[in-house]
């Protein structure tokens, strides 16, 4: 088991009303799932995807990640958790535009204190894994979006992370891009890493092993 | 790490070249406004600090009771020193006397206008470094003289000047060279070229000088043995007075009260004169304002960084989500200001080095050489700089650091209206540091001014001024200069408005008939001198020549005089009797008064005799055509009648004024001060603006597409700025009018400040504002609206 999420609620206070942004969440994800989480517009898939990538908090409940009570957790100890195990990708890729590729890759391993050498081989594996080599110095804007997603993952990864969260990968870019990215994440699935993606697309969803259909901030099938 | 830190800073300056550009050269103004005036506060700290026994050295001054007034000043300065050693606490007494010296070698003559005569310890006492000589000899015997190395090469060249001889003094005296000393350096409040030694005068020229307690003359300073207390030496001084000069005190009405002034206050505090004197209070005004004016530089930096933030967010935002800490993102952002700073700081060397001649310049004097003269400063500008970037740094960092990556990376995130608030009062802060300046300025400026063109009493125009120096010919120059055509008169007398003058134990009848002692201030003139000043009468008749008695038993007073001796109208003086300085007979007129001392000090009693022996100055009235003729006509008569003195002249006007250069200099600096002041702090507002503008581009596109005029835009985008402008005013108003008021009270005869100053200051400073504003205003007001939606 990688995560558990038990009884969740967040809710934000609105004029004197209580909103739900989540409401009675469960959730259980093994290592090596591949879910799916759909939904309409604001049904509050990235505000999921967010408490579970610890980015935000919640009001209630408990959530345990590899065991580890995440609500009790101080906020440093939190922090090192998500550093240590989970990656994102997000929909409009957020690379820092004033860095190249190389260095949007590198920059996770500079928060974790990787020396230099090591910084060095491990950008170096995954822009030949990625075949960006050529791009590596090439700046954010001067890619298409497919590559700069592809980026993206890289970023992600470079810190071999347990579980990747990722909020409609797929959403900014071309039905080939987009069958690109989702080929990529099947195989890194295959590999053993765990996936949580939102997505608005039925086949993209059907990469995966598990759909959470959520409408409302509430769970309303598994499939 | 470090260096993807600086990777990103280099290039997020290289993106941004407008912030950039602001914000590093906003910095380097401030920079080096700073540094130049730190530099010049130094200076004028470091007066008489190269004197090795400086905490023991004193000035001795006294405060000087007369029956009419208290008299801040030197006390009976030649006999207190022979005397006070007899003290065991002083280990030695020096009198340095400063004058001007007519030096002849060979076929080379020099007046030596930096003359000093000092008593033999001089060298001893105070570290003038003497190149050649034996400081404890060279100033022990009559005529002898150490010359400075620069006049040394002027008289002597590569030749050995010791031992060789100078006719000093219009009689030619031969005196001997016996030292040579290195010049004293600018930061020494005892200037001079020569010095001759005091024996001199002691033993050869006036004889019993130093016995003459009601004298006053030369500067005395005393070194104390060490560990002496100067408070309770000073204590013992009444009656050390009182036994060497109590007669005399009683019989002059003058009794002074001695006092002792640390030698390193007498450049900057001391009140009572000096070879060369300082200003604390300039010291003080100065080093506030460099610290303004580097705030404002930095509340620029805050300002545009923090305005600017919103556009960092995204970046912080990602950087949190794939690991950052909340204290590495602030490391980044301050280290991005420290590299701004530094690189400031390199430039603020250039430019310093580049200033610096004008600098110098404009302080009248060299402050330093060339920055690298002292790396001290340098490493203290660098530390500064790295300060600044720190403390400057802290709060944007802060700000930044603090976002939450899933707020910003969704977008919905907005500067915090906390945000807007510090800019608000930062910009406040800065334009009320301006408008108070620009106030100041002016006026300065209008004091300035009303110095210049206030009646001063006399005419001080086309007045031509002599300095014979006493020489036995002058009647004759004036005779015939006079008689030259283009000169309607001429003039001899001991002063001339502005040079100072002397005063004079005197007794004059007051209204109840009694003879009432007074210190008068005296001027020794002519019969043609009330004339040729153009001095109004008030009562009764000027010197004539009709009447024999003029000459010995007549005074002229002024109306202050009049008054202080109790007549209500200047008729009631006239006839009546007065005694000074051994003569007695009747006073014969009263003139108006007119300002014989600068506008600083109020037009105090005066009485004018004739006296022929004591005629230094010869003023003669030219008309302005043909100046350069008649000016070349009264040289040759000079070169004439007085073949062994070079020419020495001024105009009486611009003598005047200079008893105002310092507070010219003070205005100069204030103006070009608050000119940097107002500069920065619209190179602020620039940058905020136009940021504002850039944020606001959207709505200004629809605004535009639903029918709003450009001049409703302008108004739009610049109301907000010239809001706080207003605000700034009234801060600013009454925070530099009392500080003007202050500053006016130094002068006896002062401007009204009125209300169109700090409107003036207002305007001015609202309009800068408008422009500035107004200029990235106009180019987004015109634009095409379609443009803007475009890019969004
Ligand atoms: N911090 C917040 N405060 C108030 N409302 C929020 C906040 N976060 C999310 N919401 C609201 O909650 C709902 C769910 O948002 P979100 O999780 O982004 O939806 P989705 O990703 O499914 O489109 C939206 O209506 C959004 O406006
Ligand atoms: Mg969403």
């Amino acid at each position: 088991m990688l995560l558990q999420i038990k009884d969740l609620f967040k809710w934000v206070n609105s004029g004197g009303n209580r909103i739900f942004l989540l409401n009675d969440i469960e959730l259980t994800v093994n290592e090596g799932d591949f879910i799916s989480i759909m939904g309409p517009s604001g049904s509050g898939k990235t505000t999921l995807l967010n408490v579970i990538g610890m980015l935000d908090d919640f009001n209630e409940g408990e959530y345990s990640f590899l065991h580890e009570p995440v609500h009790k957790l101080k906020e440093k100890h939190r922090a090192n958790l998500y550093k240590e195990y989970i990656g994102f990708v997000f929909q409009s890729y957020h690379l820092i535009d004033e860095l190249t590729v190389y260095e949007n890759i590198e920059t996770p391993l500079l928060y974790k204190n990787y020396k230099s050498s090591e910084r060095k081989s491990l950008v170096a594996d995954m822009l030949d894994r990625f075949n960006i080599v050529g791009k590596k110095d090439l700046f954010p804007t001067q890619l298409s979006g497919g590559q700069q997603q592809i980026v993206g993952i890289a970023r992600a990864l470079i810190s071999n992370p347990k579980l990747i969260l990722a909020d409609e990968p797929t959403g900014n870019l071309n039905s080939k891009q987009g069958e690109e990215i989702m080929n990529l994440f099947k195989q890194l699935n295959d590999e053993g890493v765990t996936i949580i993606q939102v997505t608005h697309s039925e086949k993209n969803a059907t990469y995966g092993s598990r759909i959470i259909n959520l409408l409302d901030g509430r769970i309303i099938n598994t499939v | 790490m470090i260096r993807n830190y600086f990777k990103i800073a280099w290039r997020n300056l290289k993106k941004n070249k407008v912030y950039s550009f602001i914000n590093i050269f906003g910095l380097s103004v401030g920079m080096t406004a700073c540094f130049l005036i730190f530099s010049y506060v130094n200076f004028e700290l470091s007066y008489d600090n190269f004197h090795l026994k400086k905490d023991r050295i004193f000035r001795v001054v006294a405060d000087i009771k007369t029956p009419t007034e208290t008299i801040n000043g030197k006390g009976p300065s030649w006999a207190v020193p022979p005397h006070i050693t007899e003290f065991p606490e002083v280990a030695a007494a020096v009198r340095v006397l400063s004058d001007i010296i007519l030096f002849k070698k060979d076929n080379l003559t020099f007046n030596e206008t930096e003359s000093l005569w000092a008593d033999a310890d001089f060298f001893t006492v105070f570290d003038y470094k003497l190149l050649k000589g034996n400081p404890l000899t060279v100033l022990k015997e009559p005529f002898s003289i150490v010359l400075s190395e620069t006049s040394a090469k002027k008289y002597f060249g590569d030749n050995d000047p010791i031992g060789q001889t100078i006719l000093i003094t219009d009689d030619a005296f031969p005196s001997t060279v016996t030292g040579i000393m290195e010049d004293i350096p600018v930061n020494s409040q005892i200037q001079g070229d020569v010095v001759i030694s005091m024996t001199t005068i002691t033993k050869k020229f006036a004889e019993g000088v130093n016995d003459q307690w009601g004298n006053y003359g030369p500067f005395a300073y005393l070194l104390l043995k060490p560990d002496t207390n100067a408070k309770h030496l000073e204590s013992k001084f009444p009656a050390f007075l009182e036994k060497w000069s109590g007669k005399e005190m009683n019989k002059s009405q003058m009794f002074p009260t001695l006092l002792l002034e640390p030698l390193k206050d007498v450049y900057l505090k001391s009140d009572r004169g000096g070879f060369v004197t300082g200003n604390i209070k300039n010291v003080y005004v100065f080093s506030i304002v460099a610290m303004l004016i580097l705030l404002i530089a930095c509340m620029n930096f805050i300002n545009l960084t923090t305005a600017r933030s919103s556009e960092r967010a995204k970046e912080v935002g990602i950087r949190k989500v794939v690991g950052a800490a909340k204290s590495q993102l602030a490391r980044q952002f301050i280290g991005e200001s420290v590299l701004i700073c530094l690189i400031a700081f390199l430039l603020t060397l250039v430019v310093t080095s580049l200033l610096l001649p004008s600098f110098n310049q404009l302080a009248g004097k060299t402050i330093s050489q060339g920055i690298f003269e002292i790396p001290l400063y340098i490493l203290l500008l660098f530390l500064a700089a790295t300060g600044i970037g720190l403390l400057a740094g802290i709060y944007p960092a802060l700000i930044l650091s603090s976002f939450k990556p899933t707020t910003v990376l969704k977008g919905r995130f907005t500067t915090g209206a906390k945000g807007n608030f510090l800019r608000k009062g930062l910009v406040i802060s800065q334009f009320t540091i301006s408008i108070a300046l620009i106030i100041g300025t002016i006026v300065v400026y209008s004091q300035m001014s009303y110095m210049n063109n206030r009646d001063l009493g006399f005419k001080k125009d086309q007045i031509l001024v002599l300095d014979t120096n006493s020489d036995k010919n002058r009647d004759v120059l004036k005779q015939a200069t006079s008689s030259l055509s283009n000169i309607k008169n001429a003039s001899l007398s001991s002063s001339v408005p502005g040079t100072g003058n002397l005063i004079a134990y005197s007794e004059i009848e007051n209204i109840k008939g009694d003879l009432q002692v007074a210190n008068l201030d005296l001027y020794f003139v002519d019969f043609d001198y009330i004339s040729l000043f153009n001095i109004q009468l008030a009562a009764g008749r000027p010197f004539s020549r009709e009447f024999k008695t003029d000459t010995t038993q007549a005074m002229v007073l002024n109306e202050a005089a009049v008054k202080m001796f109790g007549y209500s109208s200047p008729e009631q003086a006239i006839g009546k009797r007065f005694k000074q300085w051994g003569h007695e007979g009747k006073i014969i007129g009263v003139i108006k008064d007119f300002h014989f001392q600068s506008l600083k000090k109020p037009i105090k009693p005066l009485s004018m005799r004739i006296n022929p022996d004591r005629g230094d100055y010869l003023s003669i009235n030219i008309s302005t055509s043909n100046l350069a003729s008649t000016m070349a006509a009264v040289e040759n008569q000079w070169e004439k009648i007085i073949p062994n003195k070079p020419f020495s002249y001024y105009f009486l006007d611009e003598f005047f004024g200079r008893q105002y250069k310092s507070e010219e200099q003070f205005g100069k600096l204030f103006l070009n001060f608050a000119l940097l002041a107002i500069f920065l702090s619209c190179l602020g507002l620039l940058g905020l603006a136009s940021y504002t503008t850039i944020q606001r581009t959207k709505e200004i596109g629809i605004r535009k597409i639903m029918g709003a005029s450009v001049s409703s835009i302008l108004n739009l985008l610049s109301r907000d700025f010239l809001k706080l402008v207003a605000i700034s005013f009234f801060v600013a108003t009454p925070v530099s009018w009392f500080f003007m008021q202050e500053w006016l009270m130094d002068f006896a005869y002062r401007t009204t400040v009125s209300w169109w100053v700090f409107l003036a200051a207002g305007v001015m400073a609202m309009l800068i504002a408008l422009i500035t504003v107004g200029f990235q205003a106009i180019k987004v007001a015109i634009s095409n609206p379609v443009d803007a939606l475009r890019t969004e």
